[in-house]
């Protein structure tokens, strides 16, 4: 029961035509740019992770609000696409490139590119080693000094904390955990007892924090997640264990289900990183650099704590 | 008729007592390293941990003994939990609505694969390739990106225990009890011996050769669709990203335990070895607060070797 030749082409046909069609659904037709209207590409570093998702609908929603026309792409975490679509941005002649760099080394030469192109960049949530023209973003060492501080806080400087990194070697991994490290080395009394990786992920933070339970019970009294992923596994796995009440959890990124756990009092607090100002703050300093304004180095969103105190301003967000 | 009967017993019984000592060898080891280890709380962590990757394991044996491969085992976890996790908001549906959509998402892509390698001709590396980036894909599509939140209680409750024993583990050894009594006691099983080993003379022996594979690639399916609801029900959420490089601790658990990759050769007994041992390392490493960097490394070195003493034990 093979495939004849003959409907092996219809079917190869129709998978032509139902990709076609996706390809008309899926990006809208070029227009003709309107006389003063900025054309902006933006090459987002992973649609399908929740944090750079939720950046770039702040972008889209900014360009929409301000009346900027804005090229779109997505290079899902490879570098040597995003720079294959910087290439694309400097043939499609656009006026400013908005790189959400996947890499701090290996999305380098889309910067390069751009500069040898005369056109401007901005990059936004994180570096490369080659400076572009603006950065803004946050300071992820400031988002560890902030959680480590709540811990050494509520610990009242005296305790064992544990640490669940993101994935080793990535730049908010490295600065979230030199953050931390910073303020342990404040506090004489607070205590690194052990840290690990747990990638970015729930299922693996849930089953850290399980063996962690093995070898440490009952002698550390909070942990710090590098992300919120990680501290909703580390969560669970504690309430199993009905041991919650013991340990004080903190993570990063204010996903919505952190915020609802926050809510309900089940997480202690999270660190919230601003998707929307971050991309406030593209599209504006593009706009300046289109209009060959003067505009700021370097822009800097704050990072801010949220606790059950001050959690309902942010569940409106 | 010498092709309907599966490879000896013996040579599988050889095959198991490799590994069997490298898992006394790991756990002596660790027992005494340890304080933590081989108390009853941590021993049902393992578990716990292993039965995912167990379930998973024991449903690609099948597409393995038929010299198939199945790589997007993973994706298809992902898809089939978002799906689940959409079914299983709080006063929705009953129990039983998250799970059975679960499952047939599963089945679907299991199906699916089976037709493209079976009557399309397609290299299993391939189909399942295109699979685990369609899955993949569609997992985020259908989220929108974001996890899947607020399932019922009733489900979550699912990855509790029952009596002194954890839920998914109950589901695991069902799962590879029925699937061992399966491969050995029924002439289906004993067919898909039949085809990985050689599959001219499985066919000249009058065993329906497109119809078996489809059957293992589906029953992987369905297995992977349990995977996934299990999943779910352990993190609370339906995760596009979740289980991302499962395939490759599935198969390495199933070779570890001794199953051909060209198909023909292997056992459920020999699989559930394998996936202890690697949940062992993995819950060791931990306890021993060994640094991530260096645990890549060591796992990789134990699992070779364990296949490699194993194989050593087995030719002589």
């Amino acid at each position: 029961m093979r495939l004849t030749p003959r409907t092996a082409a219809g079917t190869f046909g129709l998978a032509c035509a139902l990709l076609a069609t996706g390809l008309i659904v899926g990006c809208k037709k070029a227009e003709a740019r309107k006389p003063g209207e900025w054309l902006v590409g933006y090459s987002s570093r992973d649609q399908s992770a929740e944090y750079t998702a939720r950046l770039g609908d702040a972008v889209q929603a900014r360009a929409k609000e301000r009346g900027v026309k804005l090229v779109f792409v997505d290079a899902q975490a490879d570098a040597q696409k995003q720079i294959s679509q910087t290439e694309n941005f400097i043939s499609q002649k656009v006026d400013v490139i908005i790189l959400n760099p996947c890499e701090v080394e290996a999305s380098s030469p889309a910067i390069d590119r751009a500069r040898a192109a005369k056109i401007p960049v901005v990059n936004v949530n994180s570096l490369t080693k080659a400076a572009p023209d603006c950065y803004v973003g946050s300071d992820d060492e400031q988002a560890g000094i902030l959680a480590m501080e709540a811990i050494a806080k509520q610990l009242k400087g005296q305790g064992n904390v544990l640490m669940i990194h993101g994935i080793m070697g990535q730049s908010a991994q490295i600065h979230r955990d030199a953050g931390a490290r910073k303020v342990l080395a404040k506090y004489p009394g607070l205590k690194l007892l052990d840290h690990q990786t747990a990638s970015w992920d729930r299922a693996k933070a849930l089953a850290l924090t399980e063996n962690w339970l093995q070898a440490h019970k009952g002698k550390f009294q909070a942990i710090f997640a590098h992300n919120d992923e990680m501290a909703m596994g580390a969560l669970l796995a504690l309430e199993r264990a009905g041991l919650k009440k013991d340990v004080y959890v903190i993570g990063v990124d204010a996903i919505a289900q952190a915020l609802d756990a926050v809510k309900a009092g089940r997480l202690d607090a999270t660190v919230f990183q601003d998707a929307a100002g971050q991309g406030r703050g593209a599209i504006d300093t593009a706009i300046l650099m289109a209009a060959k304004q003067p505009y700021e180095k370097e822009v800097m969103i704050p990072f801010q704590v949220v606790t059950r105190e001050n959690v309902d301003q942010f569940l409106q967000k | 008729m010498t092709a309907l009967t599966p490879p000896t017993l013996d040579r599988n019984l050889l095959h198991r007592l490799g590994i069997v000592a490298v898992l006394f060898v790991i756990a002596g080891l660790l027992s005494v390293l340890t304080d933590s280890f081989a108390t009853a709380s941590n021993l049902t962590n393992v578990a716990r941990q292993i039965s995912i990757n167990g379930i998973l394991a024991v449903g690609v044996t099948f597409v393995l003994l038929t010299g198939g491969v199945d790589l997007s085992l993973g994706s298809v976890v992902a898809l089939s939990g978002v799906v689940c996790a959409l079914f299983a908001h709080p006063g929705d549906h009953p129990l039983f609505v998250p799970i059975g959509m679960g499952l047939l998402t599963g089945v679907l892509c299991g199906l699916l694969n089976g037709v493209l390698v079976t009557r399309g001709g397609i290299a299993p590396f391939i189909v399942t390739l295109g699979m685990m980036t369609v899955a993949r894909g569609l997992a985020l599509i259908i989220s929108g990106g974001k996890p899947v939140a607020d399932m019922s209680p009733a489900l979550t409750n699912l990855s509790g225990d029952l009596g002194p024993l954890p839920i998914p583990l109950l589901c695991f050894a069902l799962v590879a009890g029925l699937s061992w009594l399966f491969l050995g006691r029924f002439r289906l099983g004993r067919h898909l011996y039949a085809v990985g080993g050689n599959e001219l003379a499985a066919r000249a022996a009058g065993v329906s050769v497109p119809q078996v594979k489809l059957f293992a690639y589906g029953l992987c399916g369905l297995l992977t669709g349990l995977a996934g609801v299990v999943l779910a029900a352990r993190i609370t959420t339906g995760q596009p990203n979740a289980g991302q490089a499962y395939e490759l601790d599935a198969i390495a658990a199933v070779v570890i335990g001794g199953t051909s990759l060209s198909g023909g050769v292997g056992s459920v007994l020999g699989t559930v070895l394998g996936v202890l041992l690697i949940g062992v390392i993995n819950n060791g490493l931990d306890l021993l607060s060994v640094s991530s960097y260096y645990q890549a490394v060591i796992k990789g070195v134990i699992i070779v070797g364990a296949v490699w003493l194993d194989r050593r034990q087995a030719r002589s």
